[in-house]
């Protein structure tokens, strides 16, 4: 017993600096992004004189990273939103409803799963740029829906399989059409699933920066993560304004991670213990 | 009753609601994979649209980059099971209640939610060779490291920050494993006084084999597919080719190097590669599955 609580502390200590080694490299970058450069050069570690703003508004301002945020937001909601309808309707159907070749779907989504982006990404350009949808909204939108649509059918399917099928058959007694069941039961019931698998393919489309690159070439049309890697070149000698662009890109990331933590741990959690 | 026509749509309807999701499978993932499977042995340039046999293989497999690429796929192989241990042993402890263990899951997990571009930017800043962790380790009296610029540690560091990146991804899946945990096993332990690690070689590990290997899986997975952002951002493949990876050198003859069909050739044995991981877990579990 006392050798247990013993080992307790022992391990205590290197959690705790792990912890340390976790947090710091944020508040170290938050901390620069507040010096001046003359700070900077000076001393890295001393804690800035003031905090100050006007770093982050030179990176908001001059590098567009207005722009490239609002070309995230446009391109991640809208491949949430289609995600989670189409993930959410096959789900259910895979789940409650009987037909030929379900297992067969399923297998397929499977599969999909274990294909990685890196294989397909040459011919998946190809056939975009045949289609003029490279540099689009709608042809980075297909690419995220269809990277991140086998991953959300199979945790919206593992989750509707929870829901006892007396329900969808209750409902239809009352005279509702599969679609109705659909609409009225299912995404309703769906909720809790939705938000997790929402998030965790919002977090996905928003931190992706190779498919984002191969879809968006040109340099308005970036998103804040291909936005990001371009701060480097332009600000090499002032580090400060550099930090300011990537603290920029993480506090959305962050604020998401502060309020809904359990959620997108639960939807990593299901997706290891559902397969 | 319903007329025929709404009973045919009914009867439709599940294919109606899973047509969207088997297009965009099909149409946008398993046939390109095909195509480029096909695409891999044309030519690229001169050549566009010949067949060219497995010319793209042999260019490949003399290719010194792509040998480059391969052996760091066998040192990622190499590194897995430190990869494992590290998640796998904080959850243990965080499982054990060690002294704030509620505040530490919230804190490891966090850099699992930024994007490898920013944690690549950030550990730019931290690693640089004038930058803060050679200023600390030279106050300690240890002499500086070029993390980034030394071709014999750049790998390292690129699998280290990469590392750092994602343990909270698997410490949450070993916590997920743990609730499923019997507890009485534990508490047998403790009664006949085993030490802590024996109980964790004799209790924890047997209980946890299926989420190890998935953890085991995942990770492999996760460093052969999710680190071009960090390759991006920190290395661009340097120094000397030393930090390159399958999935970097796709990239790099795609969008750089304008050679669609050799980029084709690196992604079919990338894929392989990932078939072979998992095949294993398939077998894997299989084993796991006959044990129980």
């Amino acid at each position: 017993m006392s050798r247990f609580r013993l080992a307790r502390w022992v391990v205590a200590v290197p959690m705790a600096l792990l912890a340390l080694a976790t947090i710091y490299p944020l508040v170290f970058t938050a901390n620069v992004a507040s010096k001046t450069r003359r700070e900077y050069i000076l001393d890295r570690f001393s804690l800035a004189e003031a905090v100050r703003v006007e770093n982050l508004h030179t990176a908001w301002s001059s590098v567009g990273m207005g722009r490239y945020f609002v070309n995230s937001l446009i391109v991640v909601t809208f491949s949430v939103v289609l995600l989670l309808l189409i993930g959410s309707m096959a789900g259910f159907a895979l789940s409650q409803l009987r037909f030929r070749g379900s297992s067969m779907i399923f297998l397929g989504c499977l599969a999909a799963l274990f294909v990685p982006f890196q294989v397909i990404m040459v011919p998946l350009a190809r056939t975009m740029a045949d289609s003029g949808l490279i540099d689009t909204y709608p042809g980075l939108i297909l690419a995220y829906v269809a990277q991140f649509l086998p991953f959300t059918v199979f945790l919206m399917t593992s989750y509707y399989r929870t829901i006892p099928p007396e329900i969808v058959d209750a409902a239809r007694i009352d005279g509702n059409s599969v679609y109705g069941v659909y609409r009225r039961i299912m995404l309703p019931l769906g909720t809790p699933a939705l938000l997790s698998v929402g998030i965790l393919d919002a977090l996905f489309c928003w931190n992706d920066v190779l498919i984002s690159l191969l879809m968006m070439p040109s340099a308005e049309n970036r998103t804040l993560m291909v936005g990001v890697t371009s701060l480097r070149g332009q600000y090499s000698d002032d580090i400060p304004t550099f930090a300011s662009g990537v603290l920029i890109a993480a506090v959305p990331v962050l604020v998401v991670y502060l309020f809904l933590q359990r959620q997108i741990a639960d939807g990593v959690a299901a997706g290891s213990t559902k397969g | 009753m319903a007329t025929p026509a709404a009973r045919r749509g009914e009867r439709l309807a599940p294919y109606v609601l899973v047509a969207p999701a088997v297009l965009t499978i099909v149409v946008l993932r398993l046939w390109p994979l095909l195509l480029g499977v096909n695409f891999s042995f044309t030519g690229d340039g001169e050549r566009d649209g010949t067949a060219v046999g497995v010319d793209n293989y042999l260019e490949l497999f003399r290719d010194p980059l792509f040998q480059g690429a391969l052996g760091n796929v066998a040192l990622l192989v190499l590194l897995l099971p430190v990869a494992v241990a590290i998640p796998g042993l904080i959850a243990t402890f965080i499982y054990l209640r060690v002294p704030g263990h509620r505040l530490y899951r919230s804190v490891y997990f966090f850099p699992a939610v930024l994007s490898p571009v920013i944690v690549g930017a950030i550990f730019n800043l931290l690693l640089a060779f004038d930058g803060p962790v050679n200023a600390a380790l030279a106050a300690v009296g240890i002499g500086r490291i070029d993390w980034l610029g030394d071709p014999d540690v750049a790998m390292f560091t690129v699998v280290g920050v990469h590392v750092w990146a994602t343990f909270g991804m698997a410490l949450v899946v070993f916590l997920a494993g743990f609730a499923t945990l019997d507890a009485a096993l534990l508490d047998a332990a403790r009664v006949d006084g085993a030490s802590l690690p024996q109980t964790i070689w004799h209790v924890i590990v047997p209980s946890l084999i299926r989420t190890i290997q998935f953890v085991f899986v995942t990770t492999m997975v996760g460093m052969l597919t999710s680190m071009f952002g960090l390759l991006y951002v920190m290395t661009s493949g340097g120094p000397e080719g030393s930090t390159y990876l399958p999935e970097y050198y796709i990239w790099i003859q795609q969008g750089q190097m304008n050679r669609p069909a050799l980029a084709s050739a690196a992604s079919t044995v990338l894929f392989l590669i990932m078939l072979v991981v998992g095949m294993l877990q398939i077998s894997l579990l299989r084993r796991a599955g006959r044990e129980d």
